[in-house]
């Protein structure tokens, strides 16, 4: 078993590792395509940012850098990867192959299945944790996420990195994952109630009494906003002001640069009048959190399934989606192989993100080199892409539902449901 | 509500998976017949000038009188140049275009292909344009041999001309770029490659002097001796590298000049005589989608297409009265009609078929015929898909009123699960029903994975084989392809592998990939995504069969259909040598970035050969 998981990880880095030497020039043309890099996690702009920051200018004086300050005292510590690559490339592969343990623990907590208050009737049906890892690794998303040394590789390692302690009950270093996952990239502070659901669940089935849901909930609901806080405030020491806001989250949020990327935001925006600007930024902003809430009230038996059906969210509805986001959502997915008998379009949801994912590259050729086409080609593919996530998103929702009823009522069991 | 339950109970009926096959022949046929009814009136339209600001034929055309004697001048200097090495021929048109007093300026390249050195000087002038601010520039060339290694004197001579007439008007308003390059394709390449500043610098020179960004590329292929030759037609040659087209105005503007201004016919696709019947149209169309669908260079207009730079070549063919100050005319018009532009050339098509010079299809009548072939794969994808995960076990139709096969009775009875209904009763229902099959799909994604990446081998090899080896290389791969699928069915059957199951997920898998591949290639290069659909539609229908009257017919098809067979059978069918054309695919992947090999050994080649396997494993099992 342990063997296996070495040679696993060791194939893994090795892949990546021969990708970056044997091809020198796919890092950098991977770090332009605007499916694998947006402007909030390009290596790109973090290059520019921490020239900047070396030089003892403000890193957020270009306009271009847009992320967390705390990366460039990191990064700054690393060899100039325009000469001397390789100690970033071993970070960028590091960082996949912690995201994989962390995907390992998740499997192995077994909460997937089986929670303190849900036990799924077909339990059994699981794949082993190391083959989990192997599909995070050797999606070719994720590969191509860590060869354009993107920094949303960073904040999916913490997001793993949360849901893998808060399965094993570790409060502390949850909490700390999900601030600084938070912090890196604002968006998964939603992930926060289901994941704490989760750690209260765990913790409650491994003591004999259970705590107080509420106190739990204020107590690390509390440690959540010193810890982003304590971040915060180091970050504004390091830059000399809270300017950061709003070149980070402030570009996040308000959606400033319309680079196309492939989410459904950048479009829309681009052909709005400015005097709706605010109002559609309030509603697309509401409509990405108000998945949290319900969710995580309807499926409160199973707080992991709803955290990783936000990251699902997070791929299709976020401001800056890539590659990155998806890679994530569906490395996550395959820890609910349960629920795949009871999925009814998992061959069309497949078969349309591979669709897209060929057309998609084709497409935006067209747009920008071969200038035959439009945006409206790329605008369209990204459509096709977002439907077949969100497909895969809400067939997955069906079958955790129907999982449930099927525990609830087993006579309904085999029987055809109905809408009504 | 009904509807979609009743869709829903279908799907679970063992009659809808017989429907694909037919889905996939009718798919095959449609988009087949499609193609075919493009050259008639209904579907096809008369071109038409859509920008305005081109005005095609409105200006008076001054080329005439004394610029004949001076045009003769030159063309006696170019051909004293024939037999001079190639700085001195350099350094002759230089002074040429100096005494013109145009800026001059000169460009050494070599490029390494199959062994071959490819080394040759550009030289080019550049015109300021007395009203123009040097952000935009039209280029006329003249190569100084022609696609079939003819020196092309008069076009040279034309360009010189032109150089020094066009240097006495105050009304350009674009820089005008006059560029003889060493040869049609490769210098071309290095100067428009160094021109955008995309070359290497160790092996092409940068360009000293340059100007604002390329509106247009006229190229002029007139090879007539110092003595002159009158021809009969303009052959208008506009396919670019991997089938990108130039904008249809300037195709258009072009007829429209050299036909209705100077009343010279024109004529495409090599069609000597086009009398604008069905038949001329539709081998017109067919010639053009085969030279599109390879994708090389046609001529010197070719490089300037993957920079967005719309590029004709215009060709003197046949014997007639036309004489060079006709050329030289319709050539001085239509740059006065590049010169009126205010933008880029945006308003035309950029994805069309040309049937004759004045008739086209535009993509959204063509485009269906190359998807519903790409949509057939898909089909047989989903249905091999179902079909993996239904049940082997035969399923007794209790209601059938044939008898059953005695096969079926030396068996018992299906095995028979009990199932409560609500109402309390219970009824029988075959196991095989119920239950789920699992698909095993590590063999069939590894496989698939493999022979994508063997692909990667014969890619390798000819793009970098020295030319004496070449054929050996290529009779070896024909041999090797040939041979391999049933090898490798042979060694898998020694491990009683693929189960059925498995062979079905691998066709599955591989067509769902030629599907998709096939259906982003049409948006990229139509011809040939429909030209290698229509070759591999034998894939949809072939399946692993035990029987050897199915299989060995199938397997026979297959074999011809080899990729590496079909390449032979077409050089054999053209008269082409084989080496030559492995020779020009390499200069292609190393000089104008070639993708069609790519195309044919990562997507034809590997579906081909996982359909072969899928095939001989059947002969083994």
């Amino acid at each position: 078993m342990d063997r296996q998981k070495v040679l696993l990880f060791g194939a893994a880095a090795a892949v990546r590792l021969l990708l970056f030497t044997a091809f020198p020039s796919l890092p950098h043309l991977l770090a332009g395509r605007v499916e694998v890099s947006t402007p909030v996690t390009s290596f790109k702009r973090l290059q520019e940012g921490l020239f900047l920051y070396t030089h003892n200018v403000s890193p957020y004086d270009g306009g271009v850098y847009h992320q967390a300050p705390l990366l460039l005292p990191l990064f700054s510590l690393l060899p100039n990867p325009s000469y001397y690559p390789f100690a970033t490339n071993v970070l960028f592969t590091v960082v996949d192959l912690l995201g994989a343990q962390a995907l390992m623990q998740i499997a192995d907590s077994g909460q997937s299945v089986k929670t303190r208050l849900f036990e799924s009737s077909r339990k059994e049906l699981r794949w082993s944790s190391l083959a989990m890892a192997a599909g995070f690794l050797f999606n070719p998303f994720t590969i191509a996420t860590c060869i354009a040394r993107s920094t949303s590789a960073l904040t999916n390692l913490f997001i793993l990195a949360a849901m893998a302690k808060a399965s094993q009950g570790a409060s502390i270093t949850f909490v700390f994952a999900i601030a600084i996952a938070s912090y890196l990239s604002m968006h998964p502070v939603l992930l926060f109630p289901p994941l704490l659901l989760l750690c209260y669940h765990v913790r409650a089935s491994k003591s004999a009494s259970a705590p107080s849901l509420l106190s739990f909930a204020i107590g690390h609901a509390g440690a959540l906003a010193s810890t982003c806080g304590g971040l915060l405030y180091v970050s504004a020491l390091l830059t000399g002001s809270w300017e950061f806001m709003r070149a980070t989250y402030g570009v996040r949020l308000l959606l400033p640069d319309l680079t196309p990327n492939v989410g459904l935001w950048w479009y829309f925006f681009t052909e709005m009048f400015d005097s709706f600007r605010e109002f559609f930024l309030g509603v697309f902003w509401l409509h990405v959190a108000s998945y949290m809430p319900g969710l995580t009230i309807r499926l409160r038996k199973q707080p992991l399934f709803v955290a990783v059906t936000l990251t699902g969210v997070f791929a299709v509805f976020t401001p800056y989606p890539s590659i990155a986001d998806a890679a994530l959502y569906l490395s996550l997915v395959p820890l609910f192989r349960h629920l795949f008998p009871l999925m009814r379009y998992t061959f069309l949801a497949s078969a349309t993100i591979l669709y897209a994912s060929f057309l998609g590259p084709a497409f935006y050729y067209l747009w920008i080199y071969a200038g035959s086409g439009n945006a409206n080609f790329f605008y369209a593919i990204t459509l096709v892409w977002s439907l077949g996530l969100s497909v895969i998103v809400g067939d997955s929702l069906y079958a955790a539902l129907r999982d449930e009823l099927d525990v609830e009522r087993p006579e309904l069991k085999g029987k055809e449901v109905k809408r009504i | 509500m009904a509807l979609i339950a009743t869709l829903l109970a279908l799907r679970k009926d063992a009659r809808i998976l017989k429907l694909p096959p037919y889905l996939s022949a009718i798919c095959i046929i449609v988009g087949v017949a499609w193609l075919l009814v493009l050259p008639l009136d209904e579907y096809s339209r008369n071109t038409y000038v859509s920008e305005n600001a081109l005005l095609p034929g409105q200006v008076h055309t001054y080329f005439t009188g004394s610029e004949h004697n001076i045009f003769r001048a030159y063309r006696h200097e170019v051909a004293g140049l024939a037999d001079r090495s190639v700085e001195e021929r350099t350094q002759r048109l230089s002074d040429i275009f100096r005494s013109s007093n145009l800026k001059v300026a000169t460009q050494r390249y070599s490029y390494q292909a199959a062994g071959r050195n490819i080394s040759n000087q550009n030289v080019y002038a550049v015109l300021q344009g007395p009203r123009a601010d040097a952000t935009e520039a039209i280029v006329l060339i003249g190569a100084w041999t022609n696609m079939d290694g003819q020196i092309n004197h008069s076009g040279v001579a034309l360009v010189l001309t032109l150089a020094r007439y066009f240097k006495r008007w105050s009304l350009w308003s674009k820089d005008v770029i006059f560029l003889v390059s060493g040869d049609s394709t490769s210098g071309p390449q290095a100067w428009v490659d160094a021109y955008h500043d995309s070359h290497n610098p160790d092996t092409i020179e940068s360009l000293s002097i340059k100007s604002g960004a390329l509106q247009g590329a006229v190229a002029v292929d007139y090879p007539a001796g110092p003595w002159g030759h009158r021809y009969d037609k303009l052959h208008i040659v506009y396919d670019g590298v991997n089938g990108q087209l130039p904008n249809l105005d300037l195709f258009n503007t072009a007829v429209n000049i050299a036909n209705g201004q100077m009343g010279i016919s024109c004529t495409l696709q090599r069609m000597w005589k086009h009398g604008d019947s069905y038949q001329e149209r539709l081998q017109t169309m067919l010639r053009g989608m085969i030279s599109q669908g390879l994708g090389h260079a046609s001529g010197p207009h070719s490089s300037f297409m993957p920079y967005h730079v719309d590029a004709i070549t215009l060709q003197t063919v046949g014997d007639g009265w036309h004489d060079e100050m006709g050329l030289g005319r319709t050539v001085e018009s239509l740059f006065r009609s590049l010169n009126n532009l205010l933008e880029h050339l945006h308003q035309s098509f950029f994805f069309y078929l040309l049937l004759h010079s004045k008739r086209f299809v535009s993509i959204g009548t063509y485009l269906p015929s190359a998807m519903l072939i790409a949509a057939n794969f898909s089909i047989t994808a989903i249905a091999l898909w179902v079909q993996s995960g239904r049940s082997t076990s035969p399923i007794p139709n209790p209601a059938s009123t044939s008898p059953p096969s005695t096969k079926a009775n030396e068996k018992p009875e299906t095995t028979m699960t009990a199932v409560k209904t609500p109402d309390g009763s219970t009824t029988l229902i075959p196991t095989p029903l119920l239950s789920i099959t699992e698909r095993a799909l590590f063999l069939p994604l590894s496989f698939i994975l493999f022979t994508h990446f063997l692909g990667l081998l014969p890619l390798y090899i000819f793009n970098n084989t020295p030319e004496p080896y070449l054929r050996l290389s290529f009779e070896t791969t024909l041999a090797l392809t040939t041979a391999l699928p049933l090898l490798i069915a042979r060694a898998l059957s020694l491990f009683h592998r693929p189960t059925h199951q498995e062979t079905t997920l691998i066709q599955c898998f591989s067509l769902l990939l030629l599907g998709m591949f096939l259906a982003a290639l049409a948006t990229l290069n139509f011809s040939l995504s429909f030209l290698i659909g229509i070759l591999t539609t034998p894939l949809s229908f072939v399946r692993a069969s035990r029987n050897r009257l199915v299989a060995l017919p199938a397997l026979g098809v297959l074999l011809a259909l080899n990729p590496v067979v079909v390449i032979r059978a077409a050089t054999v069918y053209w008269g082409k040598d084989v080496v030559e054309i492995l020779v020009q695919a390499a200069e292609g992947w190393h000089v104008w970035g070639l993708w069609t090999q790519v195309v044919v050994w990562l997507v034809w080649w590997p579906s081909w050969f996982a359909g072969a396997v899928v095939v001989g494993s059947g002969l083994f099992a």
